[in-house]
């Protein structure tokens, strides 16, 4: 017990950090709660560090794994918080419970790092009602009719899902009568409970990681949040569900026929994402379908797991290269307004917010030496690998559609104009010189993840 | 010893960040440091070329680590085929920004996006990496894309945007085909020398590579039927834009068919050989008919470049399918000369283009006439470029198309049809020096003034380099013949 609590400590600092930032709420300390959150999350993600490079294990009997993924998803996903509760901070500063703001999303965060390590499906429903619950409020939080109309649906669409999740994972456990992933193999005489579970599985990550036909709360849900809680719903969860189903997919016998289930949403998300985000005028939106393409991308790693040594560090390398590039989107966003409007004339008011932008759209179209473009390849080469040549070629063909998208949003920046500034004050400048400098580092140096032992 | 290709490489990056972090810079000061680091870069290339190429595989390999877990390295180094590219590369570029020198409109960005463009360039041309090479194969896009939109004319937006879209789609299947040789390899590197040396793939594996590459390079160089964004980028482009693409990056496209199809797929190279020369053949043709047809004197020069990238396809076609390696290496001594000279040319021309539409703002053939008498300088310095881009003994392309018609008509003499080009575009620049120089001077354009000492200064050097390769073509030859003479396959 000694020794799994010792390999939990990231996590437990997470949840104290949460708890910290509640108490300093009650208290009446808004910014105690802010420095609260934003120190323990990267005290915890220092926490982690130690872990890196171990070997991979498991705790609590199996049912949480201690691996490259659950190591790596800290590592991203603790510093991803930490600059959405920065750019929460221009967006409930002075509200009256803004403390709660910076204490649900490190519950959220718990909720995401439990499932990226899942390996008990307990743990799957419990990630996921986790960080169900806590972003039901933060979308809901403004109290304004949109917020509440989107937090509505959001609640109604994830209330449905997760009860299909939970039903069906039922026949995982009544047929290999064990609750662990691990156990999996073990029910090959019973095909049809593994397609149901696998089924409901793929209904509730998916719902979270806003695969395609589970993707209907997405755009409204990012479109009516406060725009930071946007920008987290994006990276955070997202991440948390993906590595989820990577952690599922090890587990699954080949013969179920599962790698054609994940193939076909990824073309699906891809393709209906980035057709989609062609039509958007709103930039949220548009945003939202291009992260629901970009889940699309991650599955590309996900078919090869198990089979390919490249899969995991592929999803690594990416989740961290489209952690950072999104939230920079959306810091940008924050700093310029909700429209494709708002954008006209940005790069020639403001140059270096400009640049940032296309730094950050031209990434996650995938063009080199960006992040996105280490993290595509590496993915393509995954898949590639293990025969889905097909499957890279629609991402490839897709990526070229995401260019036309991501244009969308280039190409008024540099028309003469005003450009809107917002008064956000200094924070999404910060948020987006950090995001700028990873996005540029994971590109140009990624060996420093894809050489440590655990990816 | 100093990393000679590394330096030459990053030196113009380090002139667009040092003009990108300097407080308000003045246009002057701006543009001096733009020529100052092309002028840099342009030593180091002829110190490159002074050092020469040894006969096997390349030469001046610099590498470094950079993602050994998969591979990957910073390599670079040149052979005779890329460096001559690398050489007209810095003479280019060097002569664009003495031209550009006069421009006022946010001069730092302009310069900026160029020099990294300079650099893109060069790395092309010396990757010895799959990735590397990849990377700044897209880059170059990126910055093409940026000037266009920038500092086009009209129509910029969507010509700027058709150009990003179309060659973006077009370099994304030469992704696939790097990775497929990646994952052929038995020991998974991207090292290009070991793909050059052991080819990866095989089979329908090297079949669909081949076919992959063939679709990125035919959209670059471009070839019959994937031409149709050239015109349009052309047209928007600004001067230096124009000078750049069909210079250097058109080059990007032939030099890939070499040096990746050609090299690391030779097998099915020789399968489809015929294919290419069919596509190499219809190009040629195609283009120059077009170019018949054109009275905007840009779109008939962008016209002429398809037709001698035609010539270069049909020279590497004729390289695949000879069995005879002193014939193969007669067609690539041709190819490469081909780019060699189409660079030099063809930037002569669009520059001189660019400098009638300063003074007249058309490019329409019909609004001139008897120029000749009216600019004197401009006029000869255009009617020297156009003969040496028809291919008359004694100028740039004569060497390298009698070259390539040569190894064509010693593998398969039923291609040396594509000779009709050179009749035809013999005409249409006829037809234009007729329109635009000769006549009677009308009376509106009585105020032009001729070249300015700057304009000069740009097109003379490349109008002496095209001279000196038609009278000696050797002092580049030797640099080439001593790679391709020794080129396995």
């Amino acid at each position: 017990m000694g020794r799994d609590l010792a390999l939990l400590i990231p996590e437990i600092a997470v949840l104290l950090t949460a708890v910290g930032a509640l108490i300093a709420e009650m208290l009446r300390r808004p910014r105690a709660a802010l420095a609260v959150a934003v120190i323990g999350l990267l005290v915890a993600t220092g926490l982690t560090l130690r872990l890196v490079g171990g070997t991979e294990t498991t705790v609590f009997g199996g049912s949480f794994r201690i691996d490259g993924l659950s190591v790596w998803a800290k590592l991203v996903l603790l510093p991803a918080t930490a600059l959405s509760i920065l750019l929460a901070r221009v967006d409930v500063a002075g509200t009256a419970r803004e403390g709660t703001v910076y204490s649900l999303l490190c519950f959220a965060t718990l909720g995401a790092l439990a499932l990226a390590g899942a390996g008990d499906i307990m743990f799957l429903v419990l990630g996921t009602l986790l960080t169900g619950l806590a972003t039901f409020a933060l979308v809901a939080y403004p109290d304004t009719d949109p917020a509440t109309e989107a937090a509505m649906k959001f609640f109604v669409f994830a209330s449905v899902t997760t009860a299909i999740m939970i039903f069906g994972l039922t026949y995982w456990f009544g047929a290999a009568g064990s609750t662990l992933l691990a156990d999996l193999p073990g029910m090959d005489t019973m095909p049809m409970a593994i397609i149901l579970g696998f089924a409901a599985v793929i209904v509730g990550l998916g719902y979270k990681a806003s695969l395609v036909p589970f993707h209907f709360w997405a755009p409204d849900a990012y479109e009516g949040a406060p725009l930071s809680i946007a920008a987290y719903l994006s990276v955070v969860p997202k991440v948390g569900a993906l590595f989820a189903l990577a952690q599922v997919v090890r587990d699954m016998p080949p013969e179920s026929g599962w790698t054609a289930v994940i193939a076909g949403l990824a073309v699906l998300s891809m393709t209906y994402g980035y057709l989609a985000a062609l039509v958007q005028e709103n930039v949220i939106r548009l945003l939202a379908y291009s992260s629901i393409a970009q889940s699309g991308y991650f599955l590309l790693g996900i078919v090869a797991v198990g089979s390919s040594e490249l899969a995991l560090p592929s999803i690594i390398l990416f989740a961290a290269a489209y952690a950072a590039m999104n939230l920079g989107a959306f810091a940008v966003a924050a700093a310029t307004g909700r429209t494709l409007n708002d954008f006209g004339g940005l790069g020639r008011a403001r140059p270096l917010m400009g640049i940032a932008m296309v730094v950050f759209l031209l990434s996650l179209v995938g063009i080199p030496p960006l992040a996105g473009f280490v993290g595509k390849f590496l993915l393509f080469a995954a898949a590639i690998d293990v025969q889905f040549t097909w499957l890279a070629v629609v991402a490839i063909v897709n990526s070229v559609l995401s260019l036309a998208v991501y244009l969308r949003i280039i190409v008024p920046m540099y028309r003469r104009g005003e450009a809107a500034t917002s008064a956000a004050g200094a924070w999404p400048g910060i948020v987006v010189v950090i995001t700028l400098s990873a996005t540029l580092i994971i590109g140009l140096f990624a060996e420093f993840l894809l050489g440590q032992p655990m990816v | 010893m100093l990393p000679l290709v590394s330096l030459t490489l990053f030196l113009p990056l380090a002139g667009g960040l040092l003009i990108l972090c300097l407080p308000k810079p003045a246009a002057r000061t701006v543009h001096g440091i733009a020529i100052a680091s092309a002028a840099l870069t342009l030593v180091g290339a002829l110190a490159m070329w002074l050092q020469g190429v040894s006969g096997g595989g390349f030469s001046l390999v610099e590498e470094l680590e950079w993602m050994p877990t998969i591979g990957a390295a910073y390599r670079v180094g040149i052979d005779g085929i890329s460096l001559p590219l690398v050489l007209l590369s810095a003479v280019l570029f060097l002569v664009s920004f003495i031209y550009a020198s006069s421009l006022r409109d946010r001069p730092r960005a302009y310069v900026a996006l160029a020099l990294l463009l300079e650099t893109t360039a060069i790395g092309t041309f010396t990757a010895l990496d799959g990735i590397l090479f990849y990377v700044f194969f897209e880059v170059s896009l990126v910055s093409m894309y940026f000037m266009i939109a920038g500092w086009g004319h009209e129509d910029r937006q969507r010509a700027a945007l058709m150009f990003f879209i179309y060659t973006f789609l077009g370099s994304l299947p030469l992704l696939l085909a790097i990775l497929g040789l990646y994952l052929g390899s038995p020991e998974p590197s991207f090292d290009m020398r070991v793909w050059i040396a052991n080819p990866p793939l095989e089979g329908t594996a090297a079949m669909w590579a081949l076919i992959a590459m063939l679709v990125t390079f035919a959209v670059k160089i471009p070839a019959v039927p994937l031409h149709t964004w050239l015109p349009a980028a052309h047209v928007q482009a600004p001067t230096v834009g124009s000078v750049i693409l069909a210079g250097i990056m058109l080059k990007f496209g032939t030099y890939g068919l070499v040096r990746f199809a050609l090299q690391m797929t030779p097998e099915a190279f020789r399968d489809a050989g015929i294919v290419v020369l069919v596509f190499g053949v219809v190009s040629a043709l195609y283009g120059a008919f077009a170019a018949l047809a054109q009275t905007d004197l840009k779109r008939l020069v962008a016209y002429t470049s398809v037709n001698h990238m035609g010539y270069v396809i049909v020279a590497v076609a004729a390289a695949a399918l000879t069995i005879d390696p002193s014939v193969r290496a007669i067609a690539l001594d041709g190819a490469v000369l081909q780019m060699f000279s189409h660079g030099l040319v063809t930037g002569a021309l669009f520059l001189l283009v660019g400098m009638i539409q300063d003074r007249a703002h058309t490019r329409e053939m019909g609004e001139f006439g008897g120029l000749l008498k009216t600019v004197p300088l401009l006029g000869w310095s255009f009617v020297l470029s156009a003969f040496a881009s028809l291919g008359l003994p004694g100028l740039a392309h004569f060497p390298a198309e009698f070259q390539i018609f040569l190894a064509t008509l010693g593998t398969v003499p039923a291609a040396v049809v594509v000779i009709l080009g050179i009749a035809i575009i013999a005409g249409t620049f006829l037809k234009a020096l007729r329109e635009t120089f000769l006549g009677e001077p009308r009376e509106r354009w009585h105020a032009m003034p001729d070249l300015s000492v700057r304009e000069l200064l740009a097109v003379a050097p490349l109008l002496v380099l095209a001279v000196a390769t038609g009278v000696v073509p050797s002092w580049v030859l030797a640099i080439i013949h001593r790679t391709t003479s020794a080129l396995v396959l």
